[in-house]
């Protein structure tokens, strides 16, 4: 399977199939986050079309610096944000955490309810490092750079966000001893 | 906005169990899957544009080429032609241009002949005038003929030898002027 980066420098040769990879390789990526921001299917699916319309007008002459997430987190975010403003929705992640209702189990959907309870709870900049480390997998070197801020206020960030996790009684059963 | 920035426990989120990032992953993931006829219309865009670029690029390359053979094909010609005149310092070929002009004889064709002549003129001066030059009555009457082809002043063997050299050249070309 070729690398983001060669399929990079084929797209920058005019192919493609190329873009197609890069396209399913981040497509569900890109989705998922801009459902996260935009809490409602039909914003996130405009914003995962202009994130590749945005991608797309990068080409020819494209390089890529740093991860792919690195590059596409700010452009969906900045993208999310614009659609929510346009559409006067202003669901969020936040907003999905409140309307969490079909869970597999009865334990499942308590422990699940009780984690999106307490991730209500952190501070809109701890729960957004929380999720890119844990839902996006993203190193902190990437959300660092993604969000344009030192890795230290990254790490001071999800250990706040984890510290409340951990002391909450709901959620601290995720915590190993 | 002020963030406390301590001591962290950077293995803290090493100790969390691997439910807590499926929980996560389930909480924030959308209830519907990308629609088809998004791919559609984003692969659309990226054949419309990339495959239209690649192409144009090619073709551009192609005729760009081709332009440039024509242009060289062109100035070539044009040189073959003696079409190009030149100003600024005198040189054997812009010289030789202007010799073209210089029909001694007045038949209507640049010649050997006209060379011929042109030295006859010559050699009877010599004998009368040795210096020949501008400021001479007999280099003047030659001068004001248009005989000084090189345009250095003064009409002698080397004029001869242009109006030769133009003859030979203009012949090949079937002694068109």
């Amino acid at each position: 399977m070729d690398s983001d980066q060669e399929l990079i420098e084929l797209v920058n040769e005019g192919d493609p199939d190329a873009f197609e990879a890069l396209y399913r390789r981040y497509r569900d990526w890109v989705y998922r986050l801009a459902w996260r921001f935009t809490g409602n299917q039909q914003d996130a699916l405009d914003v995962l079309q202009e994130t590749f319309t945005y991608l797309l007008g990068k080409f020819p002459g494209f390089s890529l610096t740093a991860s792919m997430t690195t590059f596409l987190y700010p452009v969906v975010k900045h993208l999310s944000i614009a659609a929510r403003s346009k559409s006067l929705r202003f669901t969020s992640d936040e907003e999905i955490l409140n309307e969490i209702t079909v869970p597999v189990s009865k334990e499942t959907q308590n422990s699940r309810s009780e984690l999106a309870a307490v991730l209500t709870v952190l501070p809109d900049e701890q729960r957004e490092v929380l999720l890119m480390r844990f839902v996006d997998n993203m190193t902190l070197q990437e959300i660092a750079k993604a969000l344009n801020i030192p890795i230290g206020t990254v790490k001071s960030r999800l250990h706040h966000a984890l510290k409340t996790l951990r002391h909450d009684r709901r959620t601290q059963d995720y915590f190993l001893e | 906005m002020t963030e406390k920035k301590g001591h962290f426990d950077e293995d803290l989120d090493l100790r969390i169990s691997p439910k807590f990032s499926e929980d996560l992953n389930t909480l924030f993931k959308p209830q519907f899957s990308v629609p088809s006829e998004v791919d559609r219309a984003i692969m659309d865009q990226v054949n419309r544009r990339l495959v239209q670029r690649h192409w144009r690029h090619r073709v551009f390359r192609h005729v760009s080429i081709w332009r440039i053979a024509a242009a060289a094909a062109v100035i070539i010609f044009a040189f073959s032609l003696n079409l190009t005149q030149k100003s600024g310092p005198i040189t054997s070929r812009s010289v030789l241009v202007e010799a073209q002009a210089v029909d001694i004889d007045r038949n209507g064709r640049v010649d050997i002949l006209d060379a011929f002549k042109l030295a006859r003129h010559i050699e009877s001066a010599e004998s009368t005038d040795k210096s020949l030059s501008l400021v001479s009555s007999t280099g003047q009457a030659l001068q004001k003929q248009g005989w000084d082809i090189n345009g250095d002043g003064l009409v002698d063997r080397n004029d001869v030898d242009l109006v030769a050299l133009s003859a030979v050249r203009l012949d090949k070309n079937k002694g068109v002027l």
